[in-house]
């Protein structure tokens, strides 16, 4: 009887904050979906309105948002193939071979240590860089950078995924004369594949979601990408609430499948900064 | 010694390039002024900072934004956590429902809250109004005394979640054990976790708390969506400062200076966060 009272209590208390975390998005795709008449309405109709797609076809067919997901998917997926094949290889050597002067460790730590950086640290000198270059308004300057971006979260995860391997089956590979590398590709990389598949997301994630580096280095139509196009809209004189929602709630989709298949990994991503910049 | 390299390299270069090489350049990009003469070289932008009382301002607002959203979201998680930490139905769909906030993009997160926070027609004037609340004065994010309040509020809402997540974790990571041997000692419910689970939640505390610091101290994307650093400069945090300086003002060097002591302050708190991750030493 206590027992099941003290969980009444705890359901007392999850469920205001279950709605409380919720409800903000549900508003929002509601809006999305409503007439403008609708979404000026007293009081707020939370729940019956006339559902309208025109807003997602006002978004990503007449304005520029389709270019915007064009240029976020491309940015996201290369930079996150980038930092996958490079971080996974200097985490497999980080774990597999033994350096001198300590380098293991000492790299590792170095490593980490400039994921640490505020973006904004960064921010003023990469713009400049990229001015010289002229890589302003160009897709590889956001690919460069998040690359570097992702480069330490996926040395750390990978290594630490490594580190939990045996070594007897990847020594029988080189016994059997197959060189490192090889060792590395077919016989301890499809052993780590879910984690590897977990760093991916992650990164994904980060990239997908990045607004900084994407505000500073992308100002034009074709470069922008979706949370850039979002917030340029926002901060206009006049707010077109239906279109904003659309856009914004398309941006949420990727972000929310892939997290609900992530869960099991969340906590050892997060803790080693991965999210947020 | 050669194959070693040949898996590293790659990694130390990217870094070296992309990461490094830049804090270089703003040092000596922060170290130059433009002047009617001609570029001076000289610390005249870090002598500035002593001065200038925008700068001042943004450190208050991001000393004051860190402190009140980290008391209130570890408060917040850690409830959150211990509500969780049972074996209660629908344990999975609350833990999911509520790590929502945090998974999105923090743009998405700033136009979900203004459209919350619109004092006309926003969903939580818009709701009190229906109630009967005059909404009059509570115009949130356009109005000064209650912007700041406002996107701390934000915050609160989307990183309890990660708290809760991570101290959800470590209490899971507890074993039964300490708390059979208290329940045999008759500790009350008070005691049992003031002397039992604090103390072996603690790492998960500390780092939780040390992530928490170093993402409050740099905020930027939230606060630019909610209100641009405003109305006034009422929300400009030092991150937001240090935008506005270089990229409206065009003025890098002098945000260059000001980067670094946001990076001294950040520093600190990964130094330690990084020294608590110490990886074993043999592997």
């Amino acid at each position: 009887m206590d027992h099941k009272k003290a969980h009444s209590v705890r359901y007392l208390l999850l469920v205001p904050a279950l709605v409380f975390a919720v409800a903000p998005v549900y508003w929002m795709l509601t809006i999305s979906l409503k007439t403008e008449v609708e979404q000026f309405a007293t009081p707020p109709p939370w729940f019956v309105f006339t559902p309208t797609l025109a807003h997602y076809y006002d978004a990503f067919v007449t304005r520029g948002f389709g270019q915007y997901l064009l240029t976020s998917a491309i940015v996201a997926v290369t930079s996150t193939a980038c930092a996958l094949v490079i971080g996974t290889l200097a985490a497999y050597g980080l774990a597999r071979f033994e350096l001198p002067f300590r380098l293991n460790r000492r790299l590792s730590l170095w490593i980490l240590s400039t994921r640490m950086f505020p973006a904004i640290v960064t921010a003023v000198p990469l713009f400049l860089m990229m001015r010289d270059v002229r890589l302003l308004n160009t897709r590889a300057a956001l690919i460069l950078i998040y690359t570097a971006f992702n480069l330490p979260f996926v040395v750390w995860m990978m290594r630490g995924f490594f580190a939990d391997l045996p070594r007897d089956l990847e020594e029988a590979a080189l016994v059997d004369g197959d060189s490192r590398l090889g060792a590395l590709v077919r016989v301890a990389l499809p052993l780590v594949a879910p984690g590897l598949a977990a760093t991916a997301v992650f990164c994904l994630i980060v990239s997908w979601n990045e607004f900084l580096f994407a505000l500073v280095l992308t100002q034009t139509e074709a470069a922008m990408t979706l949370p850039v196009g979002i917030a340029g809209r926002v901060t206009q004189y006049e707010i077109k609430w239906g279109v904003m929602s659309a856009a914004a709630s398309v941006a949420i989709v990727p972000i929310l499948v892939f997290a609900l298949a992530l869960q099991k990994y969340l906590v050892r991503g997060l803790s080693m900064g991965a999210v947020k910049g | 010694m050669l194959l070693p390299l040949l898996f590293i390299t790659p990694a130390v270069a990217v870094l070296l390039a992309l990461s490094i090489y830049p804090l270089i350049y703003s040092v000596t990009i922060s170290l130059q002024r433009d002047t009617s003469s001609g570029t001076v070289w000289g610390v005249g932008n870090f002598t500035r900072l002593f001065t200038d009382n925008f700068f001042w301002t943004a450190m208050a607002h991001t000393f004051v934004y860190a402190v009140a959203a980290l008391t209130c979201e570890f408060l917040l998680g850690l409830g959150l956590a211990l509500l969780l930490n049972a074996q209660i139905r629908g344990r999975g769909f609350f833990r999911a429902s509520l790590l929502v906030p945090m998974m999105l993009p923090p743009v998405v997160v700033g136009v979900v809250w203004r459209l919350m926070l619109n004092p006309d027609f926003g969903a939580i004037n818009g709701t009190l109004k229906w109630f009967g609340i005059s909404t009059e004065s509570l115009t949130w994010t356009a109005s000064p005394r209650l912007a700041m309040l406002s996107v701390i509020a934000v915050d609160v809402w989307q990183w309890t979640p990660f708290v809760f997540l991570v101290l959800l974790a470590g209490l899971q990571a507890i074993p039964q054990e300490p708390y059979e041997a208290a329940l045999i000692d008759g500790s009350s419910r008070w005691q049992t976790f003031r002397h039992v689970t604090l103390p072996l939640l603690k790492p998960a505390i500390l780092i939780v708390l040390l992530l928490r610091t170093m993402d409050l101290l740099r905020v930027f994307d939230q606060i630019f969506i909610l209100t641009e650093g405003g109305p006034g400069f009422a929300t400009e945090t030092i991150s937001l400062y240090i935008y506005r300086t270089a990229f409206r003002f065009f003025d890098f060097g002098y945000a260059a200076a000001m980067s670094f002591v946001l990076l001294a302050l950040t520093n600190v708190v990964s130094a330690i966060y990084i020294k608590f991750l110490q990886p074993p030493e043999a592997t």
